[in-house]
Order: C-alpha cells, then sequence, then structure tokens
C-alpha cells in the first residue's frame, strides 16, 4: 500500500477520533448541567410568612410556631404545609423569633430539659434563654429570625442558614 | 437429556463460556490463607444474595418523597414473603460490611498487602469503602425518620468543608432541602452507580488472588494448589442459611415512622456510624470539621499505606496500628451506645418513635394516601391527637404516659368524664390529681367534707349530698351528661335516681356552677357549666376558649388566675380543635385515675 493510502487513512481516523471525542464532550455539557442545576444557587432571600395573632403570644413564655406556606420540591407544589418553624416570643410590643433548626448539624432545637434555654437532643448543644450559645459543639447561637407585626399577625421572614460555621450564612 | 449436553456443547465449542466460567469459578489456588479465602467466599455469597433480592425489591420499591415509606411498608407488611426478601437484603448488607471489615483486619495481620499483592489489598479497602456507601445510600430508601435525619446531618457535615462543602452537599441532597431529586439520586447510586465498581472490585481482587495467592507464605510455584469451587459453595451455603436464619429471628428489618422534617426526631446514624458521631464529642467548634474528617481519614490513609509502613518501620507496627484503629473505632462505637443508653432524653424520646413507629405500620396496612405516609399520620385522629396533646396539653395535664404527674398543675385526665373520676373529684376537688396544684385550688369545695379552713364567723357549713348514695347518683349523673351516641354504654340510670339527681344538680350546685345556662347565684363566673359536662362539644368549646359561657366562663382566662387553662382556638384550627377534644373524650372515659 502506498504512503498516499496510509497517510489519508491516518487522516480520516484522526478526524473520526476527534469528532468522536467532541461529540463525547458535547454530551457532556447537557449532563453536567442537568446533574448540577439543583445544586446552584447559593444565597437566598427569605419568605415572609404569617403565623399567629399577636395576643396568642404570652409575655417570656416561647412558643413553637409552625411557619406554614406553600411548599415546592422539584415537581411536587404542596398547598399551604409546615415549611418549618420557628420559636417566637412577646416582649412588650415586639416579638423575637429564633428558627429551630439547629445552627450545628440540622436538627430541631427544643426547649431544655435542664434549664430555661434551648437544647438540641442530636448532639446534645446548649442554649440560653436568648439563644446564645452556652456549651456543646454548635458553633454560633440559634439563628434569630426577621419578624413584623402586620394587622395584629405575626410575621415570620423563614430562612435557613448554613449549618455548622460560626458565620450565619443565608442559603437556599 | 442428551439434546442439552448438545446445546452446551454447541455454545461451548464457539465461546468457550464454560471453560472461562469453571476457570473464574473453580479456579486452582495457592493453598494456605484458608481464612481469607473463607471470607473472600464469604463475602461473594453476601453480594449475591443482595444482588438478587435489590432486583427483586426493585419490583415494589417507589423512590418518590410521597411513596418511598408506603411502599417500603407494602413490602414488609403485604407482599408474600416480601419481609423474607428485604430481611434478606437488609441482613446480607451487615453481614457485608462485618466481613469486609474483617477481611482488611485479617489481611494487616497476614501482611496481604506486601508485593506483589498492593493492588489486590487496596481493592479490599475499596470493597469497605463501596459497601459503606452502599450502606449510607441504601439507608436513606425507606425515607423514614432514622434514614431522613441521618442524611440531613450527613449532607450537613459535608457541607462543613471549606469551599466546595456546601456545593458537594447539595449535590446529594438534589438542593438545598433534601427532597425528591435527592432520593432520586441516593436510589441510583444504590443500585447502579455503586453496585458495578464494587463487582468489579471483587472480581479484580479474585483475579488477583488467583495470580499470587491470598496472602504470603503460600506464593511459591511449588506450592500445593486447590480448587476453590468446592469450599466456595459449602461457605456460600453456610452464609445463606445463616442469613435465613437471622430474618426469621428478627422477623421484620428495622421501619421507623414516615419522615417527619417537622418532628423533633432525636437523629443518630447508622450503627456503623456511632464511632464517627462519637468523635464529634471530642472535636468543637472550627475543630469539628477536621477531627472528625481528618483522622478516619488518616485511619483510612494507613491502611492504604501499610506496604510502605511495613518496610520503612517493622510488621510490628502495621499490625499494632491496624489493631489500634479497629480497636479505637470499636471502643468509641461502644461508647456512643452507653451514652445513649445512660440518657433518659434520649430513652424516652426513642421509646416515643418507636411508638409512633407501630402506630404508624399499623395504620397504613388499610392503605397509604397518594399523597404520602405524612398526610395519612397527620389525619389519623389517633395520632394526630396524641401529637396535638403532647405538643399543647401534656405540660400541665396528663393523660395515660403522656404529661409528668410530677409537674402537672392541672387535673389529671385519665379517667375524666367518668362516674368515678367525677365521684373522686367531687370529694376532695384539692387532691393533687384535680385541682390542688393549679390556679383552681381552693374555688371549689367538697360536696360532704368540711373545708379545713374556718368559715367566717356567722356562716354553717353544709354537705351538698346527704350521703355516698347522693353522691354516686350525682356522679352518674354527670358522667352521662357527657355521654355521645358512638361511647361504650356507662352503669345505667334509673328515672328515679337520675331526676333526684338532677333536682340535686339544678338547685345545690348552681349557688357557684351554672345548669342549661341557669345559677351562679353568687355571681363567681368561673365554676363550669354542668349540662352537658364532658360532651364533645362541651370539650371543644372549653379547648377553643375557656372563658365561653358554655364551659368555664368569663374569668377563666383571669391573668390573676397564673398558669391558667389558655384558649386555643388563636393557635390551632378547627379541625385540629376537633381532633383534640375527641382525643380527649376518647381516652378519658376509656381509662381510670
Amino acid at each position: 500500500m502506498s504512503d498516499d493510502v496510509n497517510k489519508s487513512r491516518r487522516g480520516a481516523l484522526r478526524v473520526l477520533v476527534t469528532g468522536g471525542v467532541v461529540g463525547c464532550g458535547a454530551l457532556a455539557i447537557p449532563t453536567v448541567r442537568f446533574l448540577v442545576a439543583p445544586a446552584m444557587g447559593g444565597g437566598g432571600a427569605g419568605r415572609w410568612v404569617k403565623t399567629l395573632p399577636f395576643d396568642a403570644l404570652n409575655e417570656g413564655e416561647p412558643k413553637r410556631v409552625a411557619l406554614i406556606a406553600d411548599h415546592h420540591d422539584a415537581w411536587t407544589l404542596e398547598k399551604q404545609v409546615e415549611l418549618g418553624a420557628a420559636w417566637l416570643e412577646r416582649r412588650g410590643t415586639q416579638v423575637v423569633a429564633w428558627s429551630t433548626v439547629c445552627p450545628h448539624l440540622g436538627c430541631a432545637v427544643d426547649r431544655s430539659p435542664t434549664g430555661p434555654g434551648f437544647y438540641c437532643p442530636c448532639h446534645d448543644s446548649y442554649f440560653d434563654r436568648e439563644g446564645g450559645r452556652l456549651n456543646g459543639p454548635s458553633p454560633r447561637g440559634l439563628d434569630t429570625l426577621a419578624v413584623r407585626i402586620e394587622d395584629g399577625f405575626v410575621h415570620v421572614e423563614f430562612q435557613r442558614f448554613r449549618q455548622g460555621t460560626p458565620a450565619k450564612e443565608p442559603v437556599g | 437429556m442428551g439434546w442439552l449436553r448438545d446445546i452446551g456443547a454447541f455454545v461451548e465449542e464457539r465461546t468457550s463460556l464454560g471453560t472461562a466460567t469453571a476457570l473464574f469459578l473453580d479456579t486452582r489456588s495457592p493453598s494456605g490463607a484458608w481464612l481469607s479465602r473463607l471470607l473472600a467466599s464469604a463475602i461473594a455469597a453476601c453480594v449475591a444474595v443482595l444482588a438478587l433480592t435489590g432486583v427483586v425489591l426493585m419490583m415494589a420499591y417507589s423512590p418518590s418523597p410521597q411513596s418511598a415509606w408506603a411502599s417500603v411498608h407494602y413490602i414488609e407488611f403485604v407482599l408474600a414473603h416480601g419481609w423474607i426478601l428485604r430481611g434478606l437484603h437488609f441482613w446480607a448488607a451487615q453481614a457485608l460490611f462485618v466481613l469486609a471489615a474483617l477481611a482488611i483486619l485479617h489481611g494487616a495481620l497476614v501482611a496481604a498487602y506486601r508485593a506483589p499483592r498492593e493492588l489486590g489489598w487496596w481493592l479490599t479497602l475499596v470493597v469497605l469503602g463501596l459497601t459503606l456507601a452502599e450502606m449510607i445510600t441504601g439507608g436513606l430508601l425507606p425515607w423514614d425518620q432514622r434514614g431522613w435525619w441521618g442524611r440531613v446531618v450527613e449532607a450537613n457535615i459535608i457541607g462543613m468543608a471549606p469551599v466546595v462543602g456546601g456545593w458537594i452537599g447539595r449535590m446529594i441532597s438534589g438542593g438545598a432541602e433534601l427532597g425528591a431529586l435527592g432520593l432520586a439520586r441516593a436510589y441510583t447510586a444504590h443500585v447502579v452507580l455503586l453496585p458495578l465498581p464494587l463487582v468489579l472490585a471483587l472480581w479484580g481482587q479474585r483475579a488477583m488472588a488467583r495470580r499470587y495467592g491470598w496472602a504470603p507464605g503460600a506464593d511459591s510455584k511449588s506450592a500445593p494448589h486447590i480448587r476453590l469451587l468446592g469450599t466456595s459453595a459449602l461457605v456460600g451455603a453456610i452464609v445463606i442459611c445463616a442469613l435465613f436464619a437471622v430474618t426469621g429471628w428478627a422477623r421484620h428489618a428495622p421501619l421507623e415512622a414516615p419522615a417527619d422534617p417537622m418532628s423533633d426526631y432525636p437523629a443518630r446514624p447508622e450503627w456503623f456510624l456511632m464511632t464517627l458521631y462519637r468523635l464529634r464529642k471530642y472535636f468543637h467548634g472550627s475543630m469539628e470539621f477536621w477531627g472528625t474528617t481528618t483522622l478516619p481519614g488518616v485511619a483510612a490513609g494507613y491502611f492504604v499505606l501499610l506496604p510502605w509502613i511495613e518496610r520503612r518501620l517493622s510488621r510490628v507496627v502495621a499490625i499494632l496500628g491496624a489493631l489500634a484503629i479497629f480497636g479505637g473505632a470499636g471502643a468509641l462505637g461502644v461508647l456512643a451506645f452507653r451514652h445513649d443508653a445512660a440518657d433518659a432524653q434520649y430513652v424516652k424520646s426513642h421509646a416515643k418513635w418507636e411508638k409512633q413507629a407501630a402506630a404508624a405500620i399499623e395504620i397504613a396496612k388499610a392503605g397509604v394516601p397518594p399523597e404520602g405516609a405524612l398526610v395519612m399520620e397527620r389525619r389519623d385522629p389517633e395520632l394526630r391527637g396524641r401529637d396535638l396533646f403532647e405538643r399543647q396539653c401534656a405540660a400541665c395535664h396528663v393523660l395515660g404516659d403522656l404529661g409528668d404527674p410530677k409537674k402537672a398543675s392541672a387535673s389529671r385526665l385519665d379517667g375524666w368524664g367518668t362516674a368515678a373520676w367525677i365521684d373522686a373529684m367531687m370529694h376532695d376537688p384539692d387532691a393533687p390529681e384535680f385541682f390542688g396544684r393549679g390556679p383552681y385550688a381552693e374555688q371549689m369545695p367538697s360536696v360532704d367534707t368540711p373545708p379545713k379552713k374556718p368559715l367566717p364567723p356567722g356562716d354553717v357549713w353544709v354537705a351538698m349530698v346527704k350521703n355516698v348514695g347522693e353522691r354516686k347518683a350525682v356522679s352518674l349523673f354527670l358522667a352521662a351528661e357527657g355521654d355521645e351516641p358512638f361511647d361504650p354504654p356507662q352503669a345505667p340510670l334509673a328515672p328515679k335516681v337520675r331526676a333526684d339527681a338532677e333536682k340535686i344538680v339544678s338547685e345545690r350546685c348552681t349557688t357557684c356552677h351554672l345548669y342549661k345556662g341557669d345559677g351562679d347565684d353568687e355571681g363567681s363566673g368561673l365554676a363550669p357549666e354542668l349540662s352537658r359536662y364532658g360532651s364533645l362539644e362541651w370539650t371543644r368549646m372549653q379547648i377553643a376558649d375557656p372563658s365561653s359561657p358554655a364551659v368555664y366562663r368569663s374569668k377563666a382566662l383571669d391573668p390573676k388566675m397564673k398558669k391558667h387553662m389558655p384558649r386555643f382556638d388563636k393557635d390551632l384550627s378547627a379541625s385540629d380543635i376537633d381532633i383534640l377534644a375527641r382525643y380527649v373524650h376518647k381516652h378519658g372515659r376509656t381509662s381510670s385515675l
């Protein structure tokens, strides 16, 4: 066989292989985007959720209140379900709200069985009555949520924060 | 049967399939290292059982948050022999993990890592890693409390890693929150992405062993060779028998209550991760991520580097290091379990969720609504009622196992609405189980016992009932006031007795109480309406607003009555109040003090 034929065969092969690689690369683009898309979107704004009437809260008595709104999960839309919860406490004409999500690793924070504050049953993080860190592994105190009172109802800004970091960074 | 042999010969002649299979299965391998061979055979048997049962389970499993728990429940409790298949799958996985870990420990002790076997040794480590990943992804599939909360915590632990942590956590969860995509991802990993490399790793390990023997000492060409098929088949048979025995003994592989992101579940990881769980106790704050990833990383790295560690240091160091890592991991795991067993709060919470799981499993046998098992739980009056009572009432009241009798400041509701409860309360209203420890103490006088405090001069104490017979008649009458058509019938009341009792109530009790809207001659505004006392409507009203004239009336919410019963109509929906009233009505009447 002549060198020319060999050369042209080699050239054709090169084109084919390059085409294959480019084709595979093209396939990778939608695949990667498809897989990565749900993980995108870092910091996001919270959602304002209407909760109880202001009078339903008692001075000095934190109350666990469900935050109810529409919930999207991929292709499902659930109308008016519990998105999360918050501890609400009346302070005069104001209301303080703490997220029930433990800043450590995300378990649900409850009233402390031993003291006046809060605690997380997963890794025994304790918080004082103001949500401040007492002891245990939590890197920061309970996350406060923004509150406003409108028409006699307490509105809470539902918001998740990154877990396990000393700084309070919004996510979701 | 000659034709079968003909077909076999036809295929063999064209493919050599039979010879290849025989070569693979019935390998002639250098003898020695018998424990390594047994472990390898047992591991292969477990993987075979997992693959077979796994494929069968896939035919009934549905990976979506709405249906995952329901489909696993269906497999476990409804489908014929589903519990056996799921049990075998579950126990084979536990066995595989233990065997894969033992294979590493044994390999480290007999120096199976030594050249030229490094590749086979690393594959042993890969098998354990993939097994771990299989168990973690598989644990999420039932979408129950343990699986869900375990994954949330694990994703958050990964999220603590600097820079890419948050992104990897979201890749695993399929978004900022663990939901439908996270489940689909775990499922795909569990049934396709992880099993393929696991089988490849086992195959590669076996190929390496055929070439070099499993461990030093049996590697020379002159060493006697043995055929493997016989022992492999025997070990496989023993493993399968053992798995059947354990499955039969355990009856049901674990299935907890459906995943509930709103619950106060005390999350714990799978048992084989309790070591890491315990490790977190020693590293707080910014050290936490490094402490709990670096130490396990160093341990894994130690095993990877064993071939060099032995060459550079010594065999003794290699063995001691391996023993220390296994011993340390085991000890931490034991510590974690002992800590939980001694933690009263955890034990109580754990028992509560076991009860919830048992209840959900029972209800689901009648079918799960398409919205999912969580909605099923929320709609069930019994579970919802219990949940509401625990959250809203149990801080002051006691009913059954809910509430703390030592801390209760309001009346005990066991037996509430029965004649026995009313009778005991009328005799001694300030007993600790009635009003004695709450704001209503000393508000109601006993109907037949003189007060301990001296009366104001000029007042003469008169018993409201002449004798025990009258007291009992009034109790029976009031108990009947609360009866609903669906209640179990109480002792029948003779018309004469009923008329007399009604006369006592409407004439004497109405000094303070109302009866059919009349009474309260002294204008106390506190003693409750007695007609329909304890009925569903009365109970609903009392929960919604105790200051309503049909129940405890205007003074009931007086701020001076510290810790008085609050009104719930602002916190709870009408349907929740109804569920709660039904719960209290039913459980009061079907129990006793």
